[in-house]
């Protein structure tokens, strides 16, 4: 039985597509069974950074209308063999899928696959509630920004509403240079509002549109800072312990660590 | 002094909004019931409650508290808070970091300055009303008596006989 993982944030735009993407592939090359399944009805974009939006024949919709089987809708990765991708329409909206429906699909994945990954359409509606509804453990995207901020603070009472399990926090688009100069929010600040877990820091980085752009996720990037952090998270959700990186953490947050872990 | 407690809320969650009523006698005086939400109350989350309500937790911005008696939060208050809901100007609101974003006592309206900063002192701190507006003191435990309302005061001299 699969673990069924809810990639949400509230706020538009923080990197919930992304996150799902890298985190997706970064759990397939340590060999895990993923899939993939992009919720965002209407707006679906997880093809697109995955490089297969050529390859959609059928989609989540016409799955759970009967129109195909699971498998002849489930897209293979051109990468990786153990990775799926479950595309969403393009053409509906959110209230063409049911609750009920999405439980019975995410199921029905978990006998399958190890880790099922949903990346969650922005805000607190219908396509919440639905990409939420079929998910046991959730991942909580926001930026350094006070109202993404917010936003991913309102996702956390509406997650502990549903009785999900504790949600845990990543953290995109840091950029260190102006944590330290007092100009963003640091890491400290936010895990003090938001009072979860972190799982990883992602910073910004300019690699993240070339990839995006390429449809080849960061995470398979040796290079790329990003990609780092999001191979990092991918261990993390193994139950490994890896240690924050130096830029990933401001200092007191660093010292606060090395306390807990028994160093400081 | 609270002559009854409501539970934790669990079964109130839908939506994150929570109005429980009131416990006890019917027609019994509800403004020295006490709700204890033993949670944190996040952003979009609203609670309702018609005597104290005690919050074991932070009160995280763009979450609020309503009551008709005193608010007390065992944790930072960072959100909104009506204390004296229905026109107690008696009422106070009290907590270990007193850092909300705005704080309504009956008819009284007082917000965080514009200018940010990490206002408070650290210290737990009450805010009721004097001299038709809300001042922010430190809290001294046992040290004042003038919150109380009288009727409570007497109902506890009753009880000590
Ligand atoms: N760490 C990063 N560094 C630089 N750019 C990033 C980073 N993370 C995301 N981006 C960029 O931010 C934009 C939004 O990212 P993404 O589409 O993943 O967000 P989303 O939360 O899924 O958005 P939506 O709410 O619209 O679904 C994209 O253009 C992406 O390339
Ligand atoms: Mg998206």
């Amino acid at each position: 039985m699969g673990e069924v993982i809810v990639i949400t944030s509230g706020k538009g735009g923080v990197g919930k597509t992304t996150t799902t993407a890298n985190l997706g592939t970064g759990l397939a090359s340590l060999g895990k069974k993923v899939v993939l399944v992009d919720t965002d009805i209407g707006l679906r974009n997880l093809d697109v950074v995955m490089g297969l939006e050529n390859r959609i024949v059928y989609d989540l919709l016409d799955v759970v209308e009967g129109r195909c089987r699971l498998k002849q809708a489930l897209i293979k990765d051109k990468r990786l063999e153990n990775l799926y991708l479950l595309p969403a329409n393009q053409t509906r909206d959110k209230t063409a899928v049911s609750r009920q429906q999405m439980i019975d699909l995410m199921a029905q994945l978990r006998e399958e696959y190890e880790f099922v990954l949903i990346d969650c359409p922005a805000g607190i509606e219908m396509g919440f509630k639905n990409a939420i509804a079929g998910a046991e453990k959730a991942l909580v995207v926001t930026t350094p920004e006070v109202a993404a901020v917010r936003d991913a603070d309102r996702i956390i009472g509406l997650l502990e509403a549903a009785e999900m399990e504790a949600p845990r926090l990543i953290i995109n688009r840091l950029r260190p240079d102006m944590v330290r100069k007092g100009d963003m929010m640091d890491i400290e600040d936010m895990l003090e509002i938001l009072a979860i877990d972190l799982i990883g820091v992602v910073p910004e980085d300019e690699y993240i549109v070339i990839s995006t752009n390429r449809g080849e996720p960061a995470v398979l990037d040796r290079h790329s800072r990003a990609g780092q952090a999001y191979r990092n998270i991918s261990r993390r959700l193994l139950g490994e312990e890896v240690p924050f990186l130096n830029w990933e953490a401001g200092s007191s947050f660093m010292a606060r660590l090395r306390k807990l872990i028994g160093l400081g | 002094m609270f002559s009854s407690t409501g539970g934790d809320t669990g079964a109130g969650t839908r939506e994150g909004i929570v109005i429980p009523a009131a416990r006890g006698k019917p027609g019994a005086d509800t403004d020295n019931h006490t709700f204890l939400v033993c949670r944190t109350v996040r952003s979009g989350q609203r609670f309702k409650y018609p005597g104290n309500v005690v919050v074991m937790g932070d009160v995280h911005p763009g979450g609020e508290i309503v009551a008709s008696g005193h608010v007390i939060v065992m944790g930072t208050l960072r959100g909104v808070v009506h204390a004296g809901a229905e026109g107690d100007e008696k009422a106070v609101v009290m907590a270990f970091r007193l850092q909300p974003t705005q704080l309504r006592i009956a008819g009284y309206i007082t917000r965080a300055p514009d200018d940010e900063g990490q206002n408070g002192t650290g210290e737990p701190e009450i805010a009721r009303v004097q001299d038709e507006a809300v001042v922010i003191e430190k809290y001294q435990p046992g040290g004042e008596k003038r919150w109380l309302s009288r009727s409570m005061i007497q109902e506890e001299e009753e009880q000590n006989g």
